[in-house]
């Protein structure tokens, strides 16, 4: 029998006669000459050996020029993030990406010559593809991935990766790792779906070392999911149930409070504190329960003050497999959410309602694994804390809907007892109407929105209001449009509410089809939220800010909803622009040096952060007061003004005309 | 005439001299890459738009030969070539390539065998066909009906062509706006095709392209038993260089090939072929069948020139190279899947297979529509070969 992923003589020798007619092709037919070899290729990829026999192969391809003229052509230039989506688009894509990962390979191991910095880069490179493709390192493909990736195409790209941890030094994965988790568990997100994958990836595929440095970091992410206290060794959750009836209350104690400080760490909450949380409840242990929620002074106080209330939530809403959503609980009673009385009114009403089963599908769907114990109303209840709990946690998936993530997030500050009642209507009713303009706009009656098929990496909430919202907000667009202006100035206050200001400010004019006034633009924005021009005023509400996304090197990709929270020193003393983004991606890179930052520069869970000018340099749209702006306008210096037009001016500005005519703010 | 990449390519290797006449379309990419070329709304024929100004442009270039690539640049090749040879027939055998009806009944005169056929210019006219061919079959009540093609007269390849198995089927397959048409009865036997290399009249080289199915798959050299046929097909081809008149260029006719022996005519062309004929054939005999398909129709060439172009005429190649083109199975389809057992087929070449774009509706077939992308295959035995390509036809590359 043949051994196993051997590539026949006749493939290999087929091999070389395409690679001989490519060589020999001009520039007219190389094109379709590689799209042949990569035909070839591809076939040999579904095993380690094969990848071997490719590997050998890769510097003659390089040298022969397989990637010139196209997008791989130059490796300095390549991003680790978007090898992913490469793979996911398949063949051809997915083979040349393949050869380019190989080629970096190559590159590190000298087998393509390079300097000392090439090899660096390289080694790095690789690195973070590994970090980005962690599904693909351990084979267990997302569902996304699966469904759009053909087992061949899986067992390619998992037999690559196999081939690549085989050749790179893992601690150095490892550290990238921590980096990794760091970046995502900052942010506190409300669905905790990555995270969690990461760390059970980790424990089961890689061997870790208590002593190495890099290990700690990643046993200490592994211990709040698996040993977040002394009396969970060694059990499972159902075990530990049965272990806290033999507890004495000291032990007791000393399980709630480290239970309650491991969810503190990173935001992520194990089975085990359900267990024990609704032990307490149930056994009324009323003093450790707050213990348990890892509760601050505030928080504790709120606790006492509802203490019926939030047993008679617990009860009703946690269990072990719906866990998470202590953390929400915890943050809802720190924030004072709870004190008012519509948010316990809405919140009681839920726990009463029937959920409509088109509903109770979509968060079924959402679930990564349901649990036949936990209901779509306690998973939606569930989500819902936090959400409240954590209003800058809400993403959007992989969704086009940051407008609706940006809503979910903007009520559950600002309007709660609002958001709990549209949970409420669309969970019972699959239904959602909106005033607009004195009309009515209903869900069922509106067609599809911006999102053909829903992303389901999302929370309950979302899943549940998401497709609604979208629909609504994309027939107030159709409704608005057409009258010489961006139609968010009045779809934002329409979608929103009445707290949005009344004057909106666009970069971009409508009529001339140009970008008007940018000066003027930039002055009005400055007034708005800079403290130093605005009068030392903080913003009351989040601004929703329509802003310029931007590839790495600064060019135009398209257009993003944010919502600008606050704009503040940070603790270096710049002054920086403090916003929402419901894409929860830690790692941006706008172009310019422009880099979002989501931790580690005075930002709170959640946010996002740059320096004002760079955020002002990608903003297009916002709203502000019209009766204040114009007196302020003067009084920002004309420096400032030019730096963050610069900015703009070599980045997506290239894609308009810029006119220089004043205008009317 | 007509714009082909791997044509440019190859008389870029020739070092001819050489000019590309198309659409405006490729003017951009033409001189990006230094391209000679002249642009040229085929589709349009009037007083600013015609072969005596088109060859005004042309003579800027010193051109002296026209070579048509494409079904639709036959007249406008053939034109130039009568104002270059001075010979007004060189333009009527021109349109003798586009007129099926009329190829058929020049076939007939010569005394090549063809099937029963008729110019029909409505569905009327086919039911009548079909009447009268079912008469002469002696057809008895309740017996089938006999099956009918029909073609439109100038389109190239399968594009319009329908079998008419019945009388009902001429109502359900038949469009009003397809006509005119020829029509004519079913021809039994092994099809296949000929790519014969003329140069003075006589065939200097010529190829036997088995068609494994029509429309889906071919491969070359022919294959053992209709090799055994190769002299009585080269008389039969010579026949029909002569009677056409043939002088210069290519010919890719199809036949059909009886179990007793008997060859009929089916329809020939003079442009490139489709299925990448011309690319199995250069493959496997080893030659530059693109830059050999442009050079045959230089009456300038040499001897020795022909000689370097061209195979021997007696040539047979040990290796056989086929393709199965593959079209999706279904109509409504998300990705590509490679099968495994092509990933451990030794006879497997290449393919140049795409996904598709997100649910990627297919639109009902014209002819035999568009495919998908080709899988080409080599190796030593034509019987095995017949066995792959007829086996990956079936084999679903789209979910």
């Amino acid at each position: 029998m043949q051994e196993e992923g051997v590539i026949s003589e006749s493939n290999l020798a087929s091999f070389d006669e395409l690679f001989e007619n490519y060589k020999s092709a001009t520039s007219l037919t190389r094109g379709e000459k590689a799209q042949k070899i990569m035909g070839q290729l591809d076939t040999w990829c579904g095993t380690l050996q094969g990848i071997r026999e490719v590997y050998q192969r890769i510097p003659d391809l390089t040298e022969a020029g397989i990637f010139k003229g196209g997008p791989w052509e130059h490796p300095d230039k390549l991003v680790p993030q978007l090898v992913n989506g490469t793979y996911k688009s398949g063949h051809p894509n997915s083979t040349i990406e393949l050869l380019s990962e190989l080629r970096m390979l190559a590159l590190l191991e000298g087998e393509i010559a390079g300097s000392e910095e090439q090899q660096e880069e390289a080694d790095s490179y690789l690195q973070e593809v590994l970090v980005h493709n962690l599904e693909f390192v351990f084979n267990e493909p997302q569902e996304e991935t699966r469904l759009a990736m053909s087992a061949h195409e899986l067992t390619k790209v998992h037999a690559l990766f196999q081939f690549i941890l085989e050749k790179i030094e893992l601690s150095k994965v490892k550290s990238k790792l921590v980096e990794e988790l760091t970046l995502i568990c900052e942010q506190r997100p409300v669905v905790t779906e990555k995270q969690r994958r990461i760390i059970a990836l980790v424990k089961e595929k890689i061997e870790l070392n208590p002593d190495d440095p890099a290990d700690m970091e990643l046993l200490a992410f592994q211990r709040v999911i698996y040993k977040p206290s002394p009396g969970v060794a060694g059990k499972d959750h159902l075990a530990y149930g049965k272990a806290l009836n033999r507890m004495k209350i000291e032990t007791l104690e000393e399980e709630a409070s480290a239970l309650g400080n491991s969810m503190l760490q990173f935001g992520l909450v194990s089975t085990y504190q359900a267990v024990l949380l609704v032990h307490l409840v149930k056994k009324d242990y009323q003093e450790l329960i707050p213990v348990c929620l890892g509760l601050n002074p505030t928080g504790l106080a709120r606790f006492n003050e509802f203490k019926d209330f939030v047993c008679f939530l617990i009860l009703q809403v946690i269990h072990p497999f719906n866990a998470q959503c202590i953390f929400g609980l915890a943050k809802m009673l720190e924030n004072g959410i709870i004190s008012r009385e519509a948010v316990r009114s809405g919140l009681f009403n839920l726990t009463k309602i029937t959920v409509h089963p088109e509903v109770a599908r979509r968060i079924l769907k959402s679930t990564r694994t349901p649990h036949e114990k936990v209901t779509p109303k306690q998973y939606l209840i569930g989500a819902l804390f936090r959400i409240l709990g954590q209003p800058l946690g809400v993403g959007q998936g992989n969704n086009p809907t940051c407008q609706s993530a940006r809503g979910i997030s903007m009520w559950s500050q600002h309007a709660p007892a609002k958001l709990i009642h549209m949970v409420q209507t669309a969970a019972v009713y699959d239904n959602l109407s909106f005033r607009f303009e004195g009309q009515e706009i209903s869900y069922s009656t509106t067609p599809a929105g911006l999102v053909q098929n829903l992303d389901h990496h999302l929370d309950a909430v979302s899943v549940t209001l998401v497709p609604m919202l979208d629909r609504v907000y994309n027939e107030m667009m159709r409704r608005a449009s057409g009258r010489g202006e961006d139609p968010h100035k009045w779809v934002n206050p329409g979608l929103y509410g009445q707290w949005i200001q009344i004057g909106f400010a666009s970069a971009y004019d409508y009529l001339s089809n140009a970008i008007v006034d940018f000066d003027g633009f930039v002055r009005v924005f400055y007034t708005m939220c800079h403290p130093r021009f605005n009068g030392g005023h903080r913003l009351v509400y989040p601004n929703p800010v329509g802003i310029f996304i931007t590839s790495a090197k600064g060019e135009m990709l398209g257009f993003h909803a944010v919502s600008l929270l606050r704009v503040d020193e940070d603790p270096s003393g710049v002054v920086r622009a403090y916003f929402l983004n419901p894409n929860n991606e830690g790692r941006q890179d706008w172009g310019q040096e422009i880099k979002p930052s989501v931790y580690g520069k005075g930002e709170i869970h959640g946010e996002s952060s740059l320096p004002i000018y760079q955020f002002a340099a990608r903003v297009y749209a916002f709203h502000y007061n019209n009766l204040e702006a114009a007196s302020k306008m003067e009084t920002i210096p004309q420096k400032e003004v030019d730096k963050v037009r610069k900015l703009a001016k070599d980045s997506w500005g290239k894609s308009y005309t810029w006119l220089e005519i004043k205008k009317q703010w | 005439m007509g714009w082909s990449l791997p044509v440019i390519e190859s008389m870029q290797k020739l070092n001819k001299p050489y000019v590309v006449v198309s659409y405006p379309d490729f003017e951009e990419y033409a001189k990006e890459h230094s391209i000679p070329f002249v642009s040229y709304a085929f589709n349009e024929w009037s007083d600013s738009s015609n072969s005596l100004d088109l060859k005004v442009k042309l003579d800027a270039f010193g051109a002296d030969v026209a070579v048509p690539l494409f079904e639709e640049t036959v007249e406008w090749a053939g034109a130039l070539n009568s104002l270059y040879r001075d010979d007004p027939r060189v333009l009527n055998r021109a349109f003798l390539f586009r007129n099926k009806a009329m190829m058929k009944r020049k076939a007939l005169i010569g005394g090549l065998r063809v099937g029963l056929f008729e110019e029909v210019y409505n569905k009327e006219g086919v039911k009548n066909f079909m009447n009268r061919l079912n008469q002469a079959n002696l057809q008895i009540d309740g017996e089938e009906d006999s099956w009918v093609h029909i073609k439109p007269f100038a389109s190239a390849g399968t594009v319009g062509h329908r079998l008419l198995r019945s009388q009902s089927d001429i109502d359900t397959k038949c469009q009003d706006d397809e006509f005119p048409c020829l029509a004519e009865s079913h021809l039994p036997g092994r099809e296949f095709s000929c790519e014969a290399f003329i140069h003075g009249g006589k065939i200097r080289f010529m190829n036997i392209t088995e068609y494994v199915k029509l429309g889906y798959s071919n491969f070359i050299p022919e294959g053992n038993y209709l090799h055994t046929k190769r002299e009585k097909i080269l008389k039969e081809m010579q026949k029909l260089v002569d009677l056409f008149g043939i002088q210069y260029g290519m010919i890719h006719p199809e036949w059909f090939l009886t179990e007793n022996d008997e060859l009929s005519f089916g329809e020939v062309a003079c442009r490139i072929p489709g299925g990448h004929i011309l690319e199995l054939c250069g493959q496997a005999y080893g030659f530059d069948a693109l830059a050999a398909f442009v050079m045959c129709h230089d009456p300038e060439l040499t001897e020795e020139e022909l000689q370097q172009l061209l195979p021997p005429l007696d040539a047979r190649p040990e290796t056989f190279y086929g393709n199965v083109m593959i079209y999706p199975h279904k109509n409504q389809i998300s990705k590509l899947v490679i099968p495994e057992e092509l990933k451990e087929e030794s006879y497997f070449l290449d393919h140049n297979l795409v996904p598709p774009l997100s649910s990627q509706k297919i639109s009902d077939r014209e002819g035999f529509g568009n495919h998908f992308g080709t899988v080409n295959f080599k190796g030593e035995d034509p019987d095995r070969m017949t066995e792959l390509l007829l086996h990956y036809e079936n084999v679903d590359f789209y979910h």
